[in-house]
């Protein structure tokens, strides 16, 4: 099979490969190279097709202003803790309920069910849900414990938000983490119960170590949904109350379509793009280099 | 006994992860009179007077406008991202064209913030008057889609045995017949997949939608919010969960259908990935 594809024209599987290629030299590389010109511009809405380069007063301008760095802490902290909760709730519903979706794989269905409605609209719908006079959940609050708060107000904003992406999201990790536990091969399991092993040891020792590359990527991916969040959080709270609730998305967004503030804009994309490609790259390495460990 | 707790668990996640839909749905079906006495989750009169309204045309809002560019767009956006993905998956899984560099890099593409991309993409766009174009759109989508659908298509022709190739190439087929006559064929249940499942991504995309977008090609998911915008009397929740429940059917309904191949999809891009 080797041979045979090294003896077959190389150039045939480049022509195969090049639209795609071109594709995303057009619409990723272009846009790259545009955002590095322009990070290290003075520009504006009336020069932009002839900047003036001016060095890196746009990044000083991102460094120096501290709606970055809320932004900043409110994406890390955000992803951190959404992508621990998605990931314990996912675990922990996934073994429990497996022997439940295991006869009646339609439960499954249900429970993806909010994986499927745009975030937007999921932010939206919460608008009507927390809303305090149309919205169930403060009726309800009243009408059982006479009391309500505002879960959009300063204190609680951040809270409210944790929640809704947590509970719109954990079905994506209770979905891998589920076909992982039934990836385990049964063998091992039935071997270890002959041995005497109690549930929870079995649990301990075995299962979960074998879902542990799972649990790795699965608090990866949610991660960096976290971080990157924009739809649900701008439909929701805008970036209110006073930029408390501004991820890194909507800090960039704002500051080009609310503030005009091109450079600045441009500026922390850029050093969001070399963060991210950055540590990509880097858990790239790691990854084929365990892998490379192992072999 | 255990087995009871379970279901309780169950009936508890499901609600709680449900919870926003079933108010919406609920909400779509009451009547202006009765939102302002009962926010509950009960609907004591159920009327369609919502649904009318919003399918109702006016000079402001056209839900028919926003249905139709998101069919257009989402089928665009995944229609190319496949036809893209499909050839350069071949060479990749096949050839090793592009093994090192470019998978890679498309794969990350999937977990990098796009909207560091976004702002020189409406300067482009302003400039080749793609902007609040379906065109336009569906080109941005494209790039949404591709890295699920290159990660399904490499893992799929992968999997494939290379004697199919091989017995091709005997036959003195070029490999673009092999690929055309031969592998997409056979490959047909993984592009169904990364079909289905771009089409869903993009018909949900929000961020693009909100920034390329004004008037002409805005997709449901922005003319959704459109609804939101008090029109001097405040927002009229009843219509407004109506246009919710109308924006999230189409996705959430393929979903239901295809559940068995979505979830299979969305873990062979997690854990290959």
């Amino acid at each position: 099979m080797t041979t045979l594809t090294q003896r077959a024209p190389f150039s045939e599987f480049k022509q195969l490969a090049t639209p795609l290629v071109l594709f995303l030299l057009v619409f990723l590389g272009f846009p790259a190279i545009v955002n590095l010109v322009y990070s290290v511009s003075d520009v504006t809405f009336e020069n932009l097709r002839h900047p003036q380069v001016s060095g890196f007063a746009n990044f000083a301008s991102v460094w120096n202003d501290a709606s970055f760095w809320q932004a900043s802490w409110f994406s890390l902290r955000f992803g951190l803790l959404t992508a621990l909760l998605e990931c314990a709730l996912g675990l922990f519903l996934a073994i429990f309920l497996s022997p439940l979706i295991e006869r009646r794989s339609w439960l499954m269905a249900i429970l993806m069910l909010p994986l499927m409605v745009a975030p937007a609209l999921v932010g939206l719908m919460y608008r009507l849900v927390l809303h305090e006079f149309v919205g169930p959940v403060p009726y309800y609050l009243w009408t059982w414990f006479g009391a309500s708060f505002s879960f959009l107000g300063p204190a609680s904003a951040f809270w409210t938000l944790i929640v809704v992406e947590t509970l719109q999201w954990t079905p994506f990790a209770l979905l891998l983490f589920y076909m992982a536990y039934q990836a385990i091969p049964k063998e091992i399991v039935e071997a270890s119960a002959m041995d005497g092993a109690r549930y929870r040891h079995r649990l301990w020792y075995i299962e979960l170590p074998l879902m542990a590359p799972t649990i790795v990527v699965a608090l990866l991916i949610r991660f960096i949904d976290g971080f990157r969040v924009f739809d649900n959080v701008y439909v929701l709270t805008g970036s209110g109350p006073g930029g408390s609730t501004a991820s890194l998305s909507i800090y960039i967004y704002e500051a080009f379509f609310k503030q005009g503030a091109i450079g600045k804009a441009v500026a922390a994309s850029v050093i969001l793009f070399v963060v991210s490609f950055a540590v990509l790259y880097g858990l790239n390495y790691l990854a084929n280099r365990r892998k490379g460990a192992i072999r | 006994m255990i087995t009871a707790l379970r279901w309780l668990v169950f009936g508890v996640a499901a609600f709680a992860m449900n919870f926003p839909i079933l108010v919406t749905l609920a909400t779509s079906f009451k009547s202006a009179r009765e939102l302002s006495t009962n926010p509950g989750l009960w609907v004591n009169a159920p009327t369609l007077e919502n649904y009318s309204a919003v399918f109702t045309v006016s000079d402001r809002l056209n839900i028919f406008l926003y249905l139709f560019n998101s069919i257009v767009v989402a089928l665009l956006g995944t229609g190319l991202a496949v036809a893209l993905a499909l050839p350069a998956a071949y060479s990749i899984a096949r050839g090793k064209v592009g093994e090192r560099m470019l998978l890679p890099f498309i794969v990350n593409l999937r977990a990098v913030p796009l909207i560091i991309f976004a702002i020189p993409l409406y300067m482009m766009f302003q400039w080749l008057g793609l902007l609040d174009t379906r065109l336009g759109l569906g080109l941005i989508l494209t790039i949404v889609n591709l890295p699920l659908a290159l990660v399904i298509l490499v893992n799929a022709i992968r999997d494939l045995p290379g004697e199919i190739d091989e017995a091709a190439l005997m036959d003195g087929a070029g490999r673009k017949q092999i690929l055309i006559s031969v592998i997409a064929p056979v490959c047909r249940p993984a592009i169904v997949t990364s079909l289905i499942f771009g089409f869903i991504t993009a018909w949900n995309e929000f961020l693009f939608g909100l920034m390329l977008t004004t008037s002409k090609a805005v997709p449901i998911t922005v003319g959704a919010s459109f609804f939101f915008a008090a029109s001097g009397g405040g927002v009229q929740w009843g219509v407004a969960s109506a246009v919710m429940v109308v924006g999230a059917l189409p996705p959430v309904l393929l979903g239901l259908i295809m559940y068995r191949q979505i979830s299979g999809s969305m873990t062979a891009g997690a854990v290959k990935g």
